[in-house]
């Protein structure tokens, strides 16, 4: 219906008829094929785990299909996809928090201590290493707030937090933690315990995001700090949330990983920090902030996993299984490209109110 | 049209100074606006008006000389300070949140919440947020795109005009606002300089007090009801827009034309 007034509007000349006040586009005037583009850009990721699990469920019948390796994919997945929710909602709300490793190991040796070498109940010594990953998000933030660069600032406090960690520990790894794996290897429902984990981080978190004022700004002031100042919001505030967030699911990710194998172990793993922004980059979360979604997120963690493990169950080396990864993430920027271009070329040709149709 | 006190000007500056360093920006400028009026500030690159419009709006503070708004002595510390006080500027530089829609850009900072205990724990409305943008906006006479269509897939001017309402909104139902425009047609072609006019002269009938600067002398002729001339960080001319010969104008602007304030000048 809107349709034939913005190609009347395309095609004609500027006539009085254009006048502004009159065209008032009724709600659906999006072209289809940017709308089909958009869809793809926003849900592609999704086709793209279905398209995954299609293929390993054939070639890797009938071990690929079946709850239990389903509960192992989840399982394997996990522990990525906690610091994947930390390095993606720190990115969406513009700040990339590399000290992640860091925040997970100090909290988790924290924890540790306090509870071998202390004696201090689980349920306190938990909720602390939580509270202290919150902390150092609040001093990477008030750091990155003085104007210096947040990559910079948290190698910094990657380096003093996995130093600090070795320092509680005294170097070694604290063992004996058995009283986590309520929340490391045991199950429930047959559903381990890390799967409950992600599983409500995720959803906490997308509700906050996309339902509540806090998370909508969080995300506003990722695209764009000072839209966000000028609407006379303190943007500063939910900069400081972005880390404060971030070091939280660190801390979550650094007790599920003690809970996992009993001990607090003070070597910060880089690594898994690369596999998480993998993850994230994976779901179209772009670098510069202000976009993405958490469940894209969650896909993204979902892929490496489903990945490595079909082509386990096929006794292919595991190399390539990074190999592959790093092939679709290259080709998903190609794609998130092409999709852009097409996108804005559409909109120009179409738009009924574009200063740019007059440049032809 | 409406009751405010139309003697007392809406903002009212005076003797204002402005060093940057070693660069006096601003020499003893004298401006004012009144509610409902129409003021064009023009001059040339570099002539000072973005400056004094930001001494206006709260983001630079002056050396030296007073503000007033509606009477009243004021000091602001910051943009914040002034839009309180209901002066809204719109910045030169366009400030929309690229990859949310028309709704959230135009609802930030005053966001509709639930009703219920999810509206305690901060869960927004998004139905009625965008419900009210596309009121304000027609009631603008400025809908130009669905609610919830990102301002990345607007073109240039519905991206300016969406800009401009955003501020315009804020001020609007509020008849002693100040609205303050710097360069709002800079990008835009016909068609969207004609809606951006209409929006202004539509939020001085409703009695706000705008402020707009310009290199557009066609615009001003079409809203300004009085323009102001800066030259090189001295106000030269201070004249009714109707019966002011435009060549008179261009002669202020480019210096080639004496101050009607020579004798002020220090
Ligand atoms: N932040 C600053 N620091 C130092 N000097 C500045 C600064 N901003 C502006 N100036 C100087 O102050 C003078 C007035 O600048 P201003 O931006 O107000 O000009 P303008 O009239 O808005 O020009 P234009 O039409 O180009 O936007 C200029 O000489 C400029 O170089
Ligand atoms: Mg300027």
């Amino acid at each position: 219906m809107s349709t034939p007034v913005s190609d009347s509007a395309s095609r004609g000349a500027p006539s009085s008829a254009a006048a502004a006040d009159t065209v008032v586009p009724t709600g659906h005037d999006m072209p289809r094929g940017v709308a089909a583009l958009v869809f793809l850009r926003d849900r592609g990721i999704f086709i793209l785990w279905l398209l995954l699990i299609l293929v390993f469920s054939f070639w890797c019948a009938p071990y690929f299909f079946t709850w239990s390796n389903a509960m192992l994919i989840a399982n394997a997945a996990a522990l990525t996809a906690i610091f994947a929710a930390g390095v993606g909602l720190g990115v969406m709300s513009g700040v990339l928090d590399l000290s992640l490793p860091g925040t997970a190991a100090f909290c988790a040796c924290l924890t540790g201590w306090l509870a071998v070498n202390k004696g201090v109940s689980l349920w306190i010594a938990v909720p602390i290493a939580l509270v202290c990953g919150a902390l150092v998000g609040v001093v990477n933030g008030l750091i990155s707030l003085q104007g210096f660069n947040p990559i910079i600032v948290t190698i910094g406090t990657l380096s003093v937090l996995t130093g600090l960690a070795s320092v509680i520990t005294g170097g070694l790894t604290i063992p004996g933690l058995d009283g986590l794996t309520f929340m490391g290897t045991r199950r429930y429902f047959g559903v381990p315990a890390p799967v409950y984990i992600v599983a409500a981080l995720y959803l906490v978190g997308t509700i906050f995001l996309t339902r509540t004022r806090d998370g909508i700004r969080f995300m506003a002031v990722g695209g764009n700090a000072e839209a966000v100042r000028r609407s006379g919001i303190h943007s500063d505030r939910y900069k400081v949330m972005g880390f404060v967030i971030s070091g939280i699911c660190a801390a979550i990710g650094g007790l599920v990983a003690t809970a996992i194998t009993t001990e607090a172990n003070p070597d910060a793993s880089p690594a898994i920090i690369f596999s998480a922004l993998t993850a994230v980059a994976l779901a179209g979360v772009a670098m510069s902030g202000g976009r993405g979604s958490l469940p894209r997120v969650l896909v993204g963690a979902l892929i490496l996993a489903t990945i490595a493990n079909g082509l386990i169950i096929r006794g292919v080396q595991t190399y390539w299984a990074t190999v592959i990864t790093g092939v679709l993430l290259l080709a998903s920027l190609g794609l998130e490209r092409f999709i852009q271009k097409s996108v804005s070329d559409r909109l120009m040709a179409t738009s009924n109110l574009s200063v740019h149709q007059k440049k032809v | 049209m409406t009751s405010t006190d139309v003697t007392t000007p809406a903002l009212d500056l005076s003797h204002i100074d402005l060093h940057y360093g070693y660069v006096r920006a601003l020499a003893d400028i004298d401006f004012h606006v009144m509610p409902g009026e129409v003021v064009g500030l023009l001059g040339d690159n570099g002539a000072g008006k973005s400056t004094l419009l930001k001494v206006m709006s709260g983001a630079h503070r002056p050396s030296e000389g007073t503000i007033r708004v509606h009477g009243k002595e004021v000091s602001f510390h910051s943009p914040s300070d002034a839009s309180e006080a209901g002066i809204q500027m719109v910045y030169q530089d366009l400030a929309l949140v690229d990859a949310q829609d028309i709704s959230t850009n135009l609802n930030i900072g005053r966001e509709i919440l639930r009703k219920g205990p999810l509206g305690w724990l901060g869960f927004v409305d998004t139905k009625a947020m965008r419900k009210r943008a596309e009121s304000e906006l027609d009631r603008l006479g400025v809908r130009t795109a669905p609610m919830t269509r990102p301002t990345e897939m607007l073109s240039g001017g519905q991206r300016q005009v969406v800009a401009v309402a955003r501020s315009a909104i804020r001020v609007s139902g509020d008849a002693n606002g100040v609205l303050l425009l710097d360069e709002p047609t800079a990008a835009l072609g016909y068609e969207q300089t004609k809606l951006v006019e209409g929006l202004i002269r539509r939020m001085a009938d409703q009695g706000i007090a705008i402020v707009i600067v310009t290199h557009n002398l066609p615009l001003c002729h079409e809203v300004a009801d009085r323009v102001v001339i800066l030259n090189r960080g001295r106000k030269v001319a201070d004249v009714p827009m109707r019966g002011t010969d435009p060549d008179h104008i261009v002669g202020w602007i480019t210096g080639a034309r004496p101050s009607m304030f020579e004798d002020r000048a220090s």
